[in-house]
């Protein structure tokens, strides 16, 4: 790489190039605005509906719950007036008793299950 | 870096044949799609402009020249103590060079770039690069010589 020609790049340099004109960047355009404007409504929205949506479900799902719970405990106050019903009529008539027993052990299996189970006190006797 | 950059990007543009507001555009187009393409990024972006301005440049030469003959008498360089003669003298000779001269003459004059800066960004050897500048000055002052001498 050997020397060059210095005086002449002084005399280059001396000479100003034109000036450009300002680089105009566009301002990013209005529609451009509105349309990340309306997108993010839309997710917005879309997010909101869920989230309501959830919110719904969960509280179905409580109040289906709720409404289950005094089911059962009117069952079990059914199946108690039961006992205490089949009790009285089994004190009062007895013979009326065992038919009934009879004819509901035609309609239910017994209990296989527990130390108690029908199955068990059957084997017993 | 189009402040520090554009005026010589477009006076090369000019040393293809284009009037200065035509060379003025390609410049500005360069400048936008490199700002619209965030992903973009050249490893030499000056040289890279350089290139592009080029074939920029030759392209729109041409597709101009079908249409009517270009006139390319407007000066390149701002009058500053010098006269209309001299500049077009000078922009005469510049354009006469072969275009990797040229090329390197805007990088070292007109963009500030080091010798070895130039050769990183064009790919090229540095003993090439150097040659090519010598040779380019050497040229210049063939044709310019009265010019320089009369100002030394």
């Amino acid at each position: 790489m050997g020397p060059y020609d210095e005086e002449m790049e002084r005399y280059l340099k001396e000479f100003r190039l034109q000036p450009i004109r300002a680089l105009e960047v566009a301002p990013h355009p209005r529609r451009t605005l509105w349309r990340r404007l309306t997108a993010a409504a839309a997710v917005a929205g879309c997010a909101a509906g869920l989230f309501w949506f959830a919110r719904r479900e969960l509280r179905l799902s409580k109040e289906t719950a709720n409404v289950r719970a005094p089911n059962q405990s009117v069952l079990n106050e059914r199946q108690s007036r039961t006992t205490l019903a089949l009790t009285a009529l089994a004190l009062a008539d007895d013979e009326r008793f065992e038919a009934l027993l009879a004819e509901e052990s035609r309609k239910s299996l017994p209990s296989f299950q527990g130390e108690e189970s029908t199955l068990k006190v059957l084997a017993k006797d | 870096m189009y402040e520090r950059h554009g005026a010589a990007l477009a006076a090369y543009a000019c040393s293809f044949g284009l009037d200065h507001s035509l060379a003025e555009d390609v410049v500005h187009q360069l400048f936008m799609k490199m700002l619209g393409e965030k992903s973009f990024a050249p490893r030499a972006p000056l040289a890279y402009l350089y290139r592009a301005t080029r074939n920029a440049s030759l392209n729109l030469r041409r597709d101009r020249q079908r249409e009517t003959d270009l006139q390319d008498t407007e000066p390149w360089f701002v009058q500053h103590g010098r006269n209309y003669e001299e500049a077009i003298n000078l922009q005469q000779a510049l354009k006469e060079l072969p275009e990797e001269q040229r090329e390197t003459v805007f990088l070292k004059v007109w963009s500030g770039m080091t010798l070895f800066e130039i050769a990183e960004a064009t790919e090229t050897p540095l003993n090439t690069v150097a040659s090519r500048y010598r040779y380019a000055l050497e040229k210049l002052r063939e044709r310019l010589g009265q010019n320089v001498q009369k100002r030394g």
